[in-house]
């Protein structure tokens, strides 16, 4: 018991500290961050009082961007410098954001391969470095409200998003100086802020059109745990189509003029705002001469928006009956939350009560609810819940395979799968003496290598000389809790062995990111400093605290005296030194109190294990949660 | 490193009798405990080293939940758990008359892209594939049951076929949804 009391009097709490964790929704159109504060969570207004931060950033001005309302007041005015719906352009390759591109009139700059960027005239900019804007203005806010930097954050991304896209999210994150505990899907967030308030169980259908995506999960709720089933959806549809459909139209009616990227985009804009008052009103009028020209009102009924619509609500119905399927539920759904703004629109609403058979609830804000479960899951991680009343199991989104003969993809682990999981598969050679085994690891449903996304390569060589399909090749496909993938080969007979970690070839390396940070930032290498001792201390703390209750439960039991006296020598070794600036010194410390430590956690899961297996009958185990 | 058993196999592991029919609420509840225990998210806090153990006990125990959860696979594991290999599962001779009916539904599938409502067809096709599923789980738990294996595998081949059937259905509805 001792040990809880490490500190000295009038030295830092540090460890007992609650940690500075947000959850932060990095949305198409809007942004938010999020967090726990006295058990509740909580999304963070800006000194203003807007919660929602407009996911818009101009480049116009020669000093540093502008973001959120004061950038997209300036989007009809300087049309290619404002980036706007950046998030349909993250992790993807020229050819794949060409048409987007087009629709929103931007200029996509002359790259060679690999990432898009936008011409503006703050130079070359890629989603990334403008997705990292926006970051930084959650950040400071985050900063400023809770009095610190902040520990970890849990951002969110649709569930559809891919190896690509998921990275691209994360290198925005490093470059905007947050600690990245972890990528969570957007829907399973939005059920998690539910979660805590709805009912103890049941079966939770999470339909979320954000702005520029669509995703369905559907999730079963049980004391706690979160098991998604299925997660399905659209990565090229969103509120913004509803949105263009209106102002396609409005064009038609006013004579299909030709619009100047300026005037379009503030037809969008046009249209956006009827359809919201759409939501309320049976009729809106709407002026015209803004934009055109002698132009006059256009009146749209709600009627005729629902009309224009209804192939898209459609489309989205069709992704919640595949998704049901994949859910193989023997229940009912007993619960639909609603994410997004566009969710408002009644024709929305009603086609997803008609198709689940039930009301959606919309107690929580639909542009708030990801961030808000967001910041519940990054408090948990960060490890100011030891106790933990709640567990996300999630699934990967896309399936994983490799690449076989003629060019077929063989799937390894199917999308739907939850993780972690390690999923081995043999093959063999396919000529007399072949030596080396390339390995084609791809993302995708699709039956061809070239119509999935393709994630990495690597070469196992080695092999000895034997005839064609004589070699036993194992592929392992390991994927962790964070969806991070690793694959690696062996071949039986030898031993012979090779691995690799994925990093999608729309990544960015990590000289990339490096490089990035020194152009974009005056103080580069400061902030790298800072950053890199935040993240020092954080993981210095997260081992300090957990072997701190480890101990507390069962040092006595699991350790000898000798033991746990050489533990607590490191630990209080590693506690003077969080306090101090050195990070390469917490660094070793913090490694060698890591190593210190194995056999002890080995031991304490080694007996978690025998007790969960030792076969408490379930029905006890039942009284005891609603006692 | 002598951790959580892994000859115990997966009905022992979920503490169920072993057999194809399953009681799934406490196939679930048992999964939901033991993944409260060993998630690598318990341990965001720990060591990288239990953070490691955690990602390896709790895709074992992912696995063995997947694998009892769906009837193909938990029928083909309780085959494997009797001793037949793979190889001799996938021997069985099928009859004539199932590999018949195979070949129109597969041609059925391949005419659907080009129908007027190919949605409604293929609903129509996904329902058929999934009431003969159901037919051959009963044929498959009556054989097993009665200790005839190699009745219950050619049953397991038989639902291979209509589950390859149904992902070729399913990845034609993607291809719709996406046009």
């Amino acid at each position: 018991m001792a040990l809880l009391n490490i500190a000295e009097p009038g030295q830092s709490q540090l460890p007992h500290q609650v940690k500075r964790a947000v959850g932060i929704d990095l949305g198409t159109t809007n942004s938010l961050v999020a967090t726990v504060r006295g058990g509740r969570p909580a999304v963070l207004p800006d000194t203003q009082g807007a919660v929602m931060l407009p996911s818009v950033i101009n480049y116009s001005a020669a000093d540093s961007p502008k973001v959120g309302a004061s950038a997209l007041a300036l989007a009809a005015s300087y049309p290619a410098d404002t980036l706007m719906s950046v998030k349909r352009f993250m992790g993807r390759g020229r050819d794949d954001a060409q048409e987007d591109a087009r629709r929103s009139r931007y200029h996509l700059a002359e790259c060679e391969e690999g990432m898009v960027s936008f011409l503006t005239s703050g130079g070359q900019i890629s989603p990334v470095e403008a997705s990292a804007e926006i970051l930084r203005v959650l950040r400071q806010r985050a900063v400023d409200t809770l009095g610190g930097e902040i520990d970890g954050a849990v951002i969110t991304v649709p569930a559809y998003f891919d190896e690509a896209q998921r990275q691209a999210t994360k290198d925005a994150a490093t470059l905007a100086g947050l600690p990245v505990l972890r990528l969570m899907n957007e829907p399973t967030a939005a059920a998690v802020a539910y979660g805590l308030d709805a009912a103890e169980h049941g079966v939770i259908a999470v339909y979320d059109l954000g702005g520029g995506t669509f995703d369905i999960s559907i999730l079963r709720l049980h004391k706690g745990v979160f098991e998604v089933l299925a997660t399905g959806g659209d990565t090229a549809l969103g509120g913004d189509d509803l949105d263009a459909a209106l102002a396609d139209w409005l064009l038609r009616e006013s004579g299909s003029p030709t619009l100047e990227a300026g005037d379009y985009r503030q037809l969008q804009a046009i249209a956006r705002t009827a359809k919201e008052s759409l939501s309320e009103a049976v009729t809106v009028d709407i002026d015209m001469s803004s934009i055109l020209p002698g132009g006059g009102i256009v009146r749209v009924s709600r009627e005729t928006f629902e009309e224009m619509i209804q192939p898209l609500v459609k489309r989205t119905l069709l992704s919640c009956r595949r998704c049901l399927r994949d859910a193989q539920l023997e229940e009912g759904v007993d619960n639909i939350v609603m994410v997004g703004g566009s969710t408002r629109v009644p024709l929305v609403r009603e086609a997803v009560a008609d198709f689940f058979g039930r009301s959606p609830l919309l107690d929580i804000d639909p542009d708030q609810v990801v961030a808000v479960g967001a910041a519940i899951q990054a408090d948990i991680l960060v490890g100011n819940r030891p106790e933990g009343d709640l567990l996300l199991l999630d699934v990967i989104p896309l399936s994983l395979g490799i690449e076989t003969m003629g060019g077929l993809a063989e799937k390894i682990v199917p999308r739907n799968t939850t993780i972690p999981v390690s999923r081995a598969q043999e093959f063999t050679t396919y000529k007399d003496g072949q030596s080396a085994l390339a390995v084609h690891i791809v993302q995708g449903e699709r039956e061809m290598v070239s119509d999935c996304r393709s994630l990495a390569h690597f070469e196992l060589r080695g092999i000895p000389p034997m005839v064609a399909g004589a070699a036993r090749i194992q592929v392992t496909f390991q994927v962790d809790a964070d969806g991070l993938l690793s694959v690696s080969a062996r071949e039986e007979i030898t031993g012979a062995e090779a691995s690799v970690m994925v990093k999608p070839s729309f990544g960015l390396t990590d000289d990339e990111i490096t490089g990035m940070l020194q152009a974009s930032f005056s103080h580069a290498e400061e902030d790298k400093l800072v950053r890199q001792l935040a993240e020092q201390r954080l993981a210095a703390w997260q081992l300090l605290d957990g072997l701190k209750s480890a101990l507390e439960v069962d040092g006595e039991a699991l350790l000898t005296d000798s033991e746990r006296q050489a533990l607590s020598r490191h630990m209080i070794e590693l506690q003077v030194l969080i306090d101090g600036q050195d990070v390469d010194a917490i660094r070793v410390q913090t490694e060698r109190l890591g190593r210190e430590s194995e056999a002890f956690a080995t031991r304490r899961m080694d007996k978690s294990i025998r007790e969960a297996l030792a076969g408490v009958s379930l029905d006890s185990l039942d009284d005891e949660a609603i006692q | 490193m002598p951790l959580l058993d892994f000859k115990r196999n997966y009905f022992q592991l979920f503490d169920l009798p072993q057999g194809f029919s399953l009681d799934q609420a406490q196939l679930g509840a048992r999964y939901r405990q033991l993944q409260m225990e060993l998630h690598p998210d318990r341990y965001a806090s720990g060591s990288a080293h239990e953070q490691r153990l955690a990602v390896q006990y709790s895709a074992l125990v992912n696995e063995a939940y997947t694998t009892l959860r769906k009837p193909l696979e938990r029928a083909l594991y309780l085959l494997a758990l009797a001793g037949m290999s793979a190889e001799s599962i996938s021997g069985q001779p099928i009859d004539g008359g199932f590999l018949i009916a195979q070949m129109e539904l597969r041609e059925k599938l391949e005419s659907m892209a080009e129908m007027v409502d190919p949605q409604t067809a293929l609903d129509h096709l996904i329902s058929e594939i999934s009431a003969d599923v159901a037919e051959l789980r009963i044929e498959y738990s009556k054989a097993y049951s009665a200790g005839e294996l190699s009745a219950a595998a050619c049953a397991c081949v038989k639902m291979q076929y209509l589950e390859k059937l149904q992902v070729e259905a399913e990845l034609l509805e993607s291809s719709l949804l996406d046009r």
